[in-house]
């Protein structure tokens, strides 16, 4: 009720209400909602020019109510209070202008449902909480009552009501969410959602799958008709969004919508589908399926999905998250045996329906009725819910983790294996790689997984191999050196891969002496490829991780590479692609093999001269693997980095000898894959080694013109043997909605999943094409996408100088421009290094949506006023974190700001930063080159709250460890290089500024429009 | 020389542990591990096996023991000494059973004790080379008695439930056939007898019907 008395007030006079359609004779449909005339009178007396027409009309609604569905009365206030109590009451007045187009054609009963929303607001409202637990069958009436409620605010006096956008002119939505309690009874687990959306209309069917409150904001516009609902959804994106068409000094780019809260996912979706797996394992890019193809056609973003199926959950930090924090069970079948259904294989999971009091079941994705084994059966309740199902977690849990029996396996589970592949060339020892390295394996040795099976094993390489024989009975390492590169062979069948448990004693003392072995090594050659060949035959019986640390370009044997990366001429060609794919097949068939015999490869690179990281990334790229790489490697700068990322990869928890699948229901098929990992089958990822750090992107086409379904499944299945040696197969299962109306496809949408998908595309692109192509394909998506959001919705309004978007797509444009500026696609072919362009490559390949996320639009905040707070504490991040616009502008010569991408974070001093602080933070040398300073902790208050929160920071997300710069405002060219490059809503040499992009986009969507 | 070693729960077939290389230079050891399988499952079905026995396949020999319900089998050479590979497979024994003993019976998953292949990897090593003077005192020592131990071949073996199952089918036939001939018997018989006086009482049913027009017409 306040949120009413609060609001109407502020809404001017609706102009329009005397306009026409008013006049003309309602039809029959029409006449319930005015039911609501009277009350909305004696409510707000002055405003309403219908009122005559409104109290003959009401008595027959009121006959009408108790004599129709006197039961579904009761329910409407709770079923959808909110809409009335902001909107509804001006939708007396407001439905007439739509009315008379839109006779909610789809929806029978609407004259009682009608008549039951629309009068209520007032009398019922205070029933609201309790109302909202039978929930039932409202949702027709919910489908019908909107036009009332929402086609109201149509004219454009009721658009600059809510300047704020739709957020700020609900307050009263988070207390009605509150009181109504959970809106999940009605997604009872036994009833599940195919049979509840069933009982829909179809036309409803998109709206229908969301009965949660909350849901309302996003998806405001039901969409009965598509008249209706390009209304509401236009009002969705201009509240949002207004750029005018053309340059004008005042353009107020500050509005732009910018994604400084992170990654900010639809909580809508999992509200309604308790039951899904949580989305850090499984993203859609949109969590609507198109029905048809040609609707898909129509979806020019990508449809499909981003799978990361080991996630971590995130520590205690966010609020939002308590939640979901929960392991994923692990569950026995025990001797029925796993309950698959037999056709489709789909694994037994919370939305199949249980028949024949609880003998069959019916499989959801491909509804095949299977048996139930009788060591599973149980006895149904009359809902029809089995009668145990509070002990089967995989009836009620989206993620389970099921133990796999032994037809899951080929072999006894591996033990995890890890296998060193050193260079200890001049180069090497030098920058202090060698000895990083062995120290941080040694201090790792306590914290392999997979105690006391954990198997260990070396070569090293300059010119010859050196293999180390580490029997557990020697007391010191015997080494073997073979220096006949053409013909490799392993000088000893066992003992070169131990078990650490046994050899610890000789595994410590290898890793001790090695640095001192090689000290004076000046031997710069590199016989890359036959040591490779090596490790591969030490490995191939078992499998295992393979880690190597490459110091220079392979130059002797098989697989030596040229340096053709310092080959000017080639850039810009558009033979420039080439230096980004592997030069030698050798690397490829390596990994082919190595991945046949479940070897994952990591490639850690050093060198500060050009090594050819395409091709040793493609080791990694097709054996589910990732690339490190710390160019121009110094022990004292980047020996940090390496340690932590190094102990991260060799501790973190990994699935190896695995393979994923994933699975959907019929009339759909995913089409195309997108990370790292090599495809067996048409649809069977082999990962060697995979870990949570890992995601994996994939696309959907839809095979039948027509989908009949009203909802489609997907369930992502990964079998791997855990570090412990137990065979597990982890599940996950999805649902999504099937729509038939494009703009309920965009309001789902997911612009992170979506970024992630297109990240991944343009990335492959550049790998057969030029970089200005990969660019191109982007932009051109984002226009094709926008431009048939505006036609959509385009159609009723002059909307010339707008550019519009939905609210769900709001950062796509600007992350748009952000992929475009990422490292392996920025600029010409001269703006990064080769290396550091694929290398950065493979990395993004990889990488789970909200860590691309924030390498795309970085966070880039200010400390010294905190620094300054005498009482501040850590406590919260997020109160210091206080994200500020990615452009110079946002840089005050007064401050002093942390840039941070995860991977790298950058402390910029301003120019006028009081000397104190500068003092404070850095020691003595505060006025000195930052260039050559470190960060160290200093002994004061402030240096260490600093160093409190980088360390926060950095513990925020493991799985890299961001080196720390530090730069001086006008300390060229560093503070470009490090810091005003990235700013990437800024036009630096050649690229477009946020701003133009956006202008940019706009023009290129009216082209066709 | 030991080729690969595997344990077993006799009473359900599941694997409990494996040495871990097993058949690393057997160019068909998935032949012999599935062989090696079907032994299990053989053993599971509760044919009285003798609780040591040497198994024939090829050029290799299984030799196995079973003792506590739980079957430690493992694959040699022909020419390795039988007495040392049932020495090692008691070491395996009796090592398997300080370790899981108590845990034996509740294993749910296969390969619950897959730890313990790192013992079986060091022992195996043991028993490489049969000329070790350790070895050697092994196969002196004439109070580990093998001879009786029964030598059979692996078809004998894997064949003994297929031919109990030939008995049974055959004999199932042979009641749904005989019970197929008595119907054929008897419905033999009907025909018989149909054919034997049909013609009489044709002939009987003519001269009745005569008999009946003549009295009708005079």
């Amino acid at each position: 009720m306040n949120t009413e008395n609060r609001n109407f007030p502020a809404r001017p006079p609706p102009p329009p209400f005397s306009s026409s359609p008013f006049a003309s004779a309602p039809p029959p449909g029409v006449v319930p909602p005015q039911s609501g005339g009277p009350e909305a009178v004696g409510f707000r007396p002055p405003t309403r020019p219908f009122t005559p027409s409104g109290p003959p009309m009401a008595p027959p609604a009121g006959v009408m109510r108790p004599a129709g569905q006197p039961p579904l009365v009761s329910q409407l206030p709770g079923s959808r209070p909110p809409p009335p109590s902001a909107y509804g009451p001006p939708g007396g007045g407001g439905s007439f202008q739509r009315f008379p187009t839109p006779p909610p054609s789809g929806v029978p009963p609407p004259p009682q449902t009608l008549a039951g929303h629309l009068s209520p607001p007032m009398s019922f409202r205070p029933q609201q909480p309790m109302a909202s637990v039978t929930m039932g069958p409202p949702p027709q009436s919910m489908t019908s009552g909107i036009p009332g409620g929402f086609a109201s605010p149509s004219g454009p006096g009721f658009q600059q009501s809510m300047p704020g956008g739709p957020q700020p002119s609900y307050p009263g939505y988070p207390s009605n969410q509150v009181l109504q309690g959970p809106p999940k009874p009605f997604q009872s687990p036994s009833q599940g959602p195919p049979s509840a959306v069933s009982s829909y209309p179809p036309q409803t069917g998109g709206f229908a799958q969301h009965p949660g409150q909350q849901n309302m904001h996003p998806s405001y516009a039901p969409p009965p008709t598509s008249n209706v609902q390009g209304l509401v959804e236009d009002f969705n994106s201009l509240s949002l969004s207004n750029i005018p068409g053309s340059l004008e000094p005042g353009l107020d780019h500050t509005s732009f919508p910018r994604p400084l809260d992170g990654d900010v996912e639809p909580s809508s979706f999992a509200e309604a589908y308790p039951m899904n797996c949580h989305s850090r394992y499984l993203r859609l890019t949109t969590n609507a399926i198109p029905n048809s193809q040609s609707l898909a056609s129509r979806w020019h973003l990508p449809l499909g999905a981003v799978v990361c199926p080991l996630a971590e959950a995130p520590e205690g930090g966010s609020i939002c998250q308590t939640n979901n924090q929960e392991e994923v069970p692990l569950i026995d079948f025990g001797s029925s045996g796993i309950i698959r259904c037999r056709r489709c294989r789909t694994y037994v999971n919370p939305y199949v329906t249980f028949t024949d009091s609880g003998r069959k079941w019916r499989c959801n994705i491909c509804s095949m009725l299977n048996d139930v084994p009788g060591e599973y059966f149980s006895h149904l309740d009359a809902t029809g819910r089995r009668m145990d199902l509070d002990q089967r977690l995989e009836l009620t849990k989206g993620s389970v983790e099921i133990i796999a029996p032994t037809e899951y396996m080929v072999r006894p589970p591996m033990p995890p294996i890890y296998f060193f592949l050193i260079d200890v060339s001049f180069s090497a020892t030098k920058s202090g790689m060698l000895e990083v390295a062995t120290q941080t394996i040694k201090s790792c040795l306590d914290n392999l997984p997979g105690y006391p099976r954990t198997q260990i094993g070396f070569i090293t390489y300059d010119s010859t191999l050196h293999f180390y024989n580490m029997k557990s009975s020697l007391s010191q390492p015997q080494m073997m050196v073979v220096s006949d590169l053409d013909d490799i062979f392993v000088p000893l069948p066992d003992d070169l891969l131990v078990n650490l448990s046994e050899s610890r004693n000789v595994v410590e003392a290898f890793l001790d002496s090695l640095p001192l072995m090689f000290q004076n090594n000046v031997n710069v050659e590199s016989a890359f490829g036959p040591a490779l060949k090596a490790a591969y035959m030490v490995m191939n019986q078992l499998g295992g991780k393979l880690l190597i640390f490459q110091n220079s370009l392979p130059s002797l044997g098989v697989g030596r590479l040229k340096l053709r990366g310092d080959d000017p001429r080639v850039y810009g060609t558009d033979k420039e692609y080439t230096l980004r794919v592997a030069e030698d097949a050798f690397y490829k068939q390596m990994a082919a093999d190595c991945t046949k015999f479940k070897i994952g490869i990591n490639g850690y690179a050093f060198s500060d001269k050009y090594t050819d990281i395409a091709s040793l990334g493609t080791l990694a790229k097709y054996t589910g693997g990732q690339v490190y790489y710390y160019p121009g490697f110094q022990s004292s700068i980047h020996g940090d980095k390496l340690r932590h990322e190094l102990a991260r990869d060799l501790t973190r928890e990994t699935a190896w000898e695995s393979v994923m699948r994933i699975r959907c229901g019929k009339g759909i098929r995913f089409s195309s894959y997108h990370g790292n990992f090599m495809l067996r089958s048409t649809d069977l990822l082999a990962l060697p080694a995979v870990d949570c750090d890992k995601a994996y992107a994939m696309q959907l086409t839809l095979e039948e013109t027509l989908l009949t379904t009203q909802t489609v499944y997907f369930q992502v299945a990964l079998l791997y043997t855990a570090s412990c040696g137990e065979r597990r197969i982890r599940v996950h299962t999805a649902v999504a909605p099937v729509v038939t109306d494009l703009g309920e496809m965009y309001r789902q949408a997911d612009t992170g999943s979506i970024v992630s998908v297109y990240s991944r595309l343009a990335i492959e692109k550049t790998l057969s094409s030029k970089l200005d192509d990969a660019r191109n394909v982007i932009q051109q998506k984002i226009v094709k996408a926008l431009r048939e959001y505006r036609n959509l919705n385009a159609v009723q309004h002059r909307l010339g100088s707008r550019l519009i978007y939905p609210e769900s797509l709001k950062f796509l444009p600007l992350y748009g421009l952000a992929i475009g500026k990422s490292t392996p696609l920025q600029g010409g072919p001269a703006d990064a290094s080769l290396d550091e362009r694929c290398a950065a490559g493979f990395t993004m390949m990889a990488l789970p949506v909200k860590k691309l996320l924030k390498l795309l639009y970085p966070s880039l905040f200010r400390v010294d006023e905190w620094l300054l707070k005498p009482l501040a504490d850590l406590d919260d991040l997020k109160d210091v974190v206080r994200r500020l616009p990615l452009a110079a502008e946002s840089l005050d010569s007064r401050g002093l700001y942390i840039y941070d991408d995860g991977f790298r974070l950058v402390l910029w001093f301003g120019r006028m930063l009081s000397p104190d602080i500068a003092k404070n933070l850095l020691g003595a040398d505060f006025a000195a080159e930052l260039s050559r300073v470190t960060l160290q902790e200093q002994e004061n208050g402030m240096s260490k709250k600093l160093m409190r929160l980088i360390k926060k920071v950095r513990e925020n997300d493991p799985s890299y460890h961001p080196m720390c710069f530090l730069v001086r405002q006008g300390e060229q060219p560093r503070e470009g290089f490090l810091l005003l490059r990235h700013l990437i809503e800024d036009q630096m040499g050649g690229s477009t500024s946020y701003v133009d992009w956006v202008l940019q986009l706009h023009r290129q969507i009216q082209q066709n429009a | 020389m030991v080729k690969m070693t595997l344990i077993a729960r006799v009473t359900d077939g599941l694997p409990l542990a494996e040495g871990l290389d097993d058949g690393r230079d057997l160019p068909d050891s998935d032949m012999y591990k599935q062989q090696v399988k079907s032994l299990f499952k053989n053993l599971s079905r509760g044919h009285n096996e003798a609780s040591r026995m040497s198994v024939e396949t090829g050029p290799y020999i299984f030799h196995y023991i079973i003792e506590g319900r739980v079957c430690y089998l493992t694959m040699c050479d022909r020419s390795y000494p039988k007495k040392l590979a049932f020495q090692y497979l008691e070491d395996l024994k009796n090592e398997f059973e300080r370790v899981n003993g108590p845990n034996i019976e509740t294993a749910a998953r296969p390969y619950a004790f897959i730890k313990f292949d790192t013992f079986i990897q060091k022992t195996k090593k043991l028993y490489q080379d049969t000329r070790t003077q350790r070895n050697i005192a092994k196969l002196n020592d004439e109070l580990y008695e093998v001879h009786q131990i029964m030598t059979r071949n692996v078809q004998e073996v894997l064949g003994v439930g297929e031919k109990l199952d030939q008995v049974s089918e055959m004999s199932s036939r042979l009641t749904s056939e005989s019970r197929v001939y008595a119907d054929k018997a008897k419905d033999l018989n009907r025909q018989a007898l149909i054919r034997k006086w049909a013609p009489v009482a044709i002939v009987l049913g003519v001269v009745f019907l005569l008999f009946w027009v003549k009295n009708k017409l005079w």
